[in-house]
């Protein structure tokens, strides 16, 4: 069984915010949300390195391990997925994610959060397959539609992959040996031990 | 010339000690909580459950079509 992984090839990122630009499009995501982010370090500097972050639909889901209504699942995908039915809007899942995945609308009064917002790998959410109602809770549903998140497929350079993790690494693993050097993408010198030369 | 009347109505009503009613005040409340309790307890002892999105749902989406395969290929490049 295909297991869906997103990978962000650091040194193909240049910043340009159209996965950003288009998971907001593709699943009308309110404002203040961002299912998708690019984060840079040492911006302006030498070393300089950009990557593409959302949810990254772990394993073993930190978020559905501290969520008081169990309100998470994994697909046979290995998509994880939440009910905006059952959610509670407690906040637990925001703390728990090591990558800031799940968030929450902030429009109503003070105390009121309304359901927690996440990534869902343009693969809708527990309501009929492309109906209107998985699409005004979950956003687009790509996955049914026999294609691939929309911000991997919009990605000019070909920096995010995104697919079945076996062939989106073997890909990578192409690029790698093409370029005779590693990534430099955060944990590549503490798992390899190797400079970044460019 | 303006004269002030007494409004012996209201003064009337006022000092008027009210009769005991049927139900007072407490024991409504009492007995609505009973009553609420019992409308609950079928719900409380129902066993907790952790939520099933089931099999239709939790399914898998992803196949390898023609536009996935395109992906792919031009991802190698």
């Amino acid at each position: 069984m295909a297991r869906m992984k997103f990978l962000c090839d650091a040194d193909r990122c240049i910043e340009c915010n159209a996965c950003v630009t288009a998971c907001k499009n593709e699943n009308e995501v309110p404002w203040g949300i961002n299912r998708r982010r690019v984060v840079t370090i040492n911006d302006g500097k030498p070393g300089e390195r950009s990557i593409s972050m959302a949810c990254m639909h772990c394993t073993d889901a930190p978020c559905a391990a501290v969520c008081p209504v169990d309100c998470f699942y994994t697909t046979a995908d290995a998509v994880v997925l939440h009910s905006k039915d059952l959610c509670i809007g407690c906040g637990y899942c925001f703390y728990a994610c090591p990558f800031g995945a799940p968030q929450y609308p902030k429009v109503g009064n003070f105390g009121s959060r309304g359901k927690m917002d996440k990534c869902t790998y343009c693969s809708g959410g527990p309501e009929v397959d492309l109906s209107p109602v998985e699409f005004q809770k979950y956003g687009s549903n790509r996955l049914a539609e026999g294609k691939l998140p929309l911000c991997a497929e919009m990605c000019s350079t070909k920096s995010l992959l995104a697919g079945d993790g076996e062939i989106i690494a073997q890909i990578y693993k192409e690029r790698v040996v093409k370029r005779g050097y590693g990534s430099g993408a955060w944990g590549w010198q503490t798992a390899y031990k190797e400079t970044i030369a460019i | 010339m303006i004269t002030v009347t007494k409004d012996v109505t209201r003064e009337t009503t006022m000092s008027k000690t009210t009769s005991e009613p049927a139900v007072n005040r407490r024991s409504f409340f009492k007995a609505l909580g009973a009553g609420a309790t019992l409308a609950a307890t079928p719900a409380m002892i129902t066993p907790a459950a952790a939520v099933d999105p089931g099999k239709e749902e939790s399914k898998a989406r992803y196949r390898e079509s023609e536009h996935v395969k395109d992906f792919y290929r031009v991802n190698r490049y």
